[in-house]
């Protein structure tokens, strides 16, 4: 059975570029454009994991993650900030948001599917 | 504005202010003009200032500039790509969108809105021989991305057969070129160079928390 890839960032191009990588690599992917969003994703998917973006409008990928951890029922789920940023300060401020891992883009496909599996398993 | 301190001092604050975004920043002031400051990027640099007297520069053949500003925060910035080879391909598309997504968080980062993003693009030309599908590939690259990414487009000059020398003031979103010969020397050595990448540390790896 495929596993189920959240996705959660603003740019319309990177969601579409994430969702052709993913679907290539045998994932099924659903899609938000920010925070809020995808919390209200959550209320009906239950994704193997996210992918989440850092700066969104309305609501950013910290409020995000911490919007998912609150929920008890979605704790195990494994969250990778997926960002252009890459500074000490944010990692450490997302670790403490909820997330589990941390990929600078430009992504390279093999490598986020890689990352995604391991993550997953 | 802040205007206390020397102007070596003002200036090192600006590119200090202007560098903390993004990692990719050119720190090239390379002179000062009556009017201001001229900073000259190359292709895969980009600029990001609020400061109304800095000029941004660059020389463009089949590369593009995005110039993008915020007009209610006051800031904006320019960056300079060239996709790789492969007509289409998505690597190739990703390089571009990386350039812009670049660009724009270092807007946010400054104060802007997305949604208040205004861009000029230029360049795209086709200056050497051979290299025709080149200049166009960057240019629909560039208006694509604007209109899938609901930035608003308001102007610019892309494709013909000329280089540019282009001027941008990031913070009132003026904007100057000079056509330039197709033959011109300077611009064949750029547009024969290899493809330089926006350098980002560790891109793709995953890191464990």
């Amino acid at each position: 059975m495929s596993k189920t890839v959240l996705t959660v960032d603003d740019s319309r191009t990177m969601r579409d570029m994430l969702r052709l990588a993913l679907i290539d690599a045998g994932f099924d992917v659903v899609q938000a454009e920010d925070g809020v969003q995808g919390l209200e994703v959550l209320q009906d998917v239950r994704p193997d994991v996210i992918i989440t973006d850092i700066n969104m409008p309305r609501m950013d990928g910290y409020g995000f993650m911490q919007g998912v951890r609150a929920d008890v029922q979605n704790r195990a789920i494994p969250i990778l900030v997926l960002t252009t940023e890459s500074s000490p300060e944010k990692k450490v401020r997302a670790r403490d948001a909820g997330a589990t891992g941390w990929i600078v883009k430009p992504f390279d496909p093999q490598k986020l599917v890689d990352a995604i599996n391991r993550v997953a398993a | 504005m802040n205007h206390i301190g020397t102007l070596a001092e003002r200036r090192a604050a600006r590119l200090a202010r202007a560098t903390a975004a993004t990692p990719p920043q050119p720190l090239r002031v390379r002179r000062a003009m009556a009017d201001g400051e001229v900073v000259h990027i190359v292709q895969g640099e980009q600029y990001v200032s609020e400061d109304p007297n800095v000029v941004i520069a660059t020389l463009l053949g089949s590369c593009v500039a995005g110039c993008l500003r915020d007009p209610i925060a006051r800031v904006g910035g320019m960056n300079h790509f060239l996709l790789p080879g492969g007509e289409g391909a998505r690597e190739d598309i990703g390089f571009g969108v990386h350039a812009m997504e670049l660009l724009v968080n270092a807007l946010l980062a400054h104060g802007a809105r997305r949604e208040r993003i205004e861009a000029k693009l230029f360049g795209g030309s086709c200056v050497v021989a051979g290299l025709t599908s080149v200049g166009e590939k960057n240019a629909r690259f560039a208006e694509e991305f604007l209109r899938r990414e609901g930035i608003r487009h308001i102007g610019g000059s892309l494709r013909g057969d000329s280089g540019r020398r282009l001027q941008y003031w990031p913070v009132s979103g003026r904007a100057r070129q000079v056509f330039m010969g197709s033959t011109a020397p300077e611009l064949i050595a750029r547009e024969t160079r290899p493809v330089a990448t926006p350098k980002t540390e560790d891109a793709g790896a995953l890191e464990l928390f």
